[in-house]
């Protein structure tokens, strides 16, 4: 309901001279709780404004949505056969790549613009780089392998043609949040290109944050170790005696 | 249905890990084994991160040997001084044990040492279970009764200094074998997820000369005090024990146990000894496997 009326808000606005994006996202906080088995949201938005149509921008309009989690610290090790047996041998340190990537967009990225452009813009999984590197040779096998690893596990994505128009000027886009994401502050990014070009961008945050027993137990584990240890011990020792008494057997 | 382990950080169906524990408790009731060894290897060809197998393990072996102990110390079958000498060994153990834990999964060889460890140790355990009840199964076939092996006396052992009275076991004897067995368990304890029982029991027995009716449960009392500090160790220092997925294990683990005691007493052991040799085979056959099959993909991830 609240999307429709924003919708019908950015629909009667009064148009302005340069096209201009305006987007929202359906839920700028999501409460991960135990039993969160993954949920969607939904970037909307529209074009504002007349094509002016100078400077060869013309072209279809493409729209981008890409949403970022916050940066991880990615170990990404290479077993080898030493002796026989398969070991981890190798190993490479990326950190600042982010630890969630969603891309959704009007058409095929190579349709939108070239890959010099979108790799400015960190639009693309190929385009996305860490900022430093711990590893004795080249990195690069290693960080297509945490590309594909967390391509594998739904974390990293791009689905052209995720972005639809249902008018001349209203878009939206689906957005998946699957179960593993991390918490903290995610980036949600909208690009509106015309003839390869940005004419236009907006850049709004969304908060992701776990709640409930495992988050307490978490914090718990990590805050008070010993405590934490200590109630485990607990518990199995109770339950170890109660079952005794429970099933009293005739010796 | 799912439920999220916050420690292992994944999301795991709890019914197949409630199955697991009563599975390890059913067999552990039957034949009196702590079930470490086979619950480990379990969790981790389920998915469940090697580090954190084999710190909650330890949970389950707790509340597995607490009603076993129980029974024993009503029967007044426990030397209390000869488990303290053994747990003291074992603290040093402990914290050697999770020191290379610790040292082990910073250079992401948690799997590998799992691996390297458990192969052998089941290799040998199961061959010698298969053998033995073969053995067994073909006297009994030919209707007279199986062989014993009888200890020989270890005289080094009586020579060692230190050495002090255990009343409840008859025995004046030096307290350094003890504390090393309990040092060498323990160290075991933390980098395997075990409860050392099989070595336990028969090391008491052998070298320490302990009478049989003791043994049972004193090396009980040894367990849990040992899986109890390895358990705080490891929560305090590699932030490794899963409560969720320990008490997932305790309940299963608990209930298995009782009827395995109940089952033990009204079957025939031999057949069954010879099933859990085949099933221990079975699980060190598959984690060789896994160290020596080129792996799908030769790039894991870690971290996050």
């Amino acid at each position: 309901m609240r999307l429709f009326l924003l919708l019908a808000c950015l629909m009667t606005a009064v148009p302005v001279q340069a096209e201009e994006l305006v987007s929202g996202v359906s839920q700028d906080l999501i409460q991960i709780t135990s039993n969160y088995t993954g949920s969607d949201i939904v970037v909307f938005g529209a074009v504002e404004g007349q094509n002016q149509n100078q400077g060869g921008n013309h072209g279809p309009k493409d729209v981008v949505v890409v949403v970022r989690g916050p940066d991880a610290d990615l170990t990404v090790r290479r077993r080898d056969r030493v002796a026989g047996i398969w070991i981890n041998h190798d190993a490479a340190d990326l950190s600042g790549m982010p630890s969630y990537y969603f891309l959704a967009s009007t058409r095929p990225l190579p349709a939108i613009a070239p890959a010099a452009i979108l790799a400015r813009y960190g639009i693309g999984v190929q385009s996305l780089r860490p900022d430093t590197v711990h590893s004795h040779h080249d990195y690069e096998p290693f960080r297509q392998a945490a590309l594909r690893h967390l391509t594998q596990d739904h974390l990293y994505s791009e689905v052209p043609g995720g972005v639809e128009f249902l008018s001349d000027t209203l878009f939206r886009a689906h957005v998946p949040v699957p179960a593993g994401v991390v918490r903290g502050q995610y980036n949600v990014e909208v690009f509106l290109f015309r003839g390869s070009a940005v004419i236009s961008a907006q850049s709004t945050p969304l908060f992701i944050d776990q709640t409930g027993l495992e988050r307490r137990l978490y914090n718990f584990a990590h805050n008070q170790g010993f405590d934490y240890g200590l109630a485990t011990v607990l518990m199995a020792i109770a339950m170890g005696w109660i079952s005794s008494l429970l099933f009293r057997r005739p010796v | 249905m799912e439920i999220y382990l916050p420690i292992a950080d994944m999301s795991v169906q709890w019914i197949v890990i409630l199955g697991m524990g009563l599975g390890v408790g059913f067999l552990s009731g039957l034949f009196g084994v702590g079930g470490g060894f086979l619950l480990t290897p379990l969790l981790v060809f389920y998915g469940i991160p090697s580090g954190v197998a084999v710190a909650t393990t330890l949970s389950h072996i707790t509340a597995s040997s607490m009603s076993g102990a129980i029974a024993q110390w009503k029967k007044r079958a426990i030397d209390f001084k000869m488990a303290g000498v053994m747990m003291l060994g074992g603290l040093f153990g402990t914290g050697a044990g999770v020191w290379l834990f610790a040292i082990m999964r910073r250079a992401g060889q948690m799997d590998l040492v799992v691996s390297l460890t458990y192969v052998p140790m089941l290799g040998i355990i199961g061959g010698i279970m298969l053998d033995e009840s073969i053995k067994t199964l073909r006297a009994q076939a030919r209707g007279n009764a199986p062989a014993r092996i009888y200890p020989v006396n270890h005289v080094w052992i009586h020579g060692l200094p230190f050495k002090a009275r255990f009343r409840q076991s008859r025995l004046y004897i030096s307290v350094i074998p003890p504390l090393v067995i309990g040092f060498l368990v323990g160290t075991m304890s933390a980098i395997m997820g075990i409860g050392g029982g099989f070595i336990l029991v028969p090391a008491m027995i052998y070298l320490l000369r302990m009478p049989t009716n003791v043994v049972i449960g004193t090396s009980l009392v040894q367990i849990i005090g040992v899986a109890v500090i390895t358990t705080v160790l490891q929560a305090t220092n590699n932030y490794a024990v899963d409560i969720v997925l320990a008490a997932i294990l305790v309940i299963g683990g608990v209930i298995g146990a009782q009827f395995g005691v109940r089952a033990g007493a009204r079957l025939r052991g031999e057949q069954l000894r010879l099933l859990l040799a085949l099933l221990v085979l079975a699980v060190a056959a598959r984690l060789l496997w896994g160290l020596l099959v080129p792996p799908s993909d030769v790039y894991s991830l870690a971290g996050m």
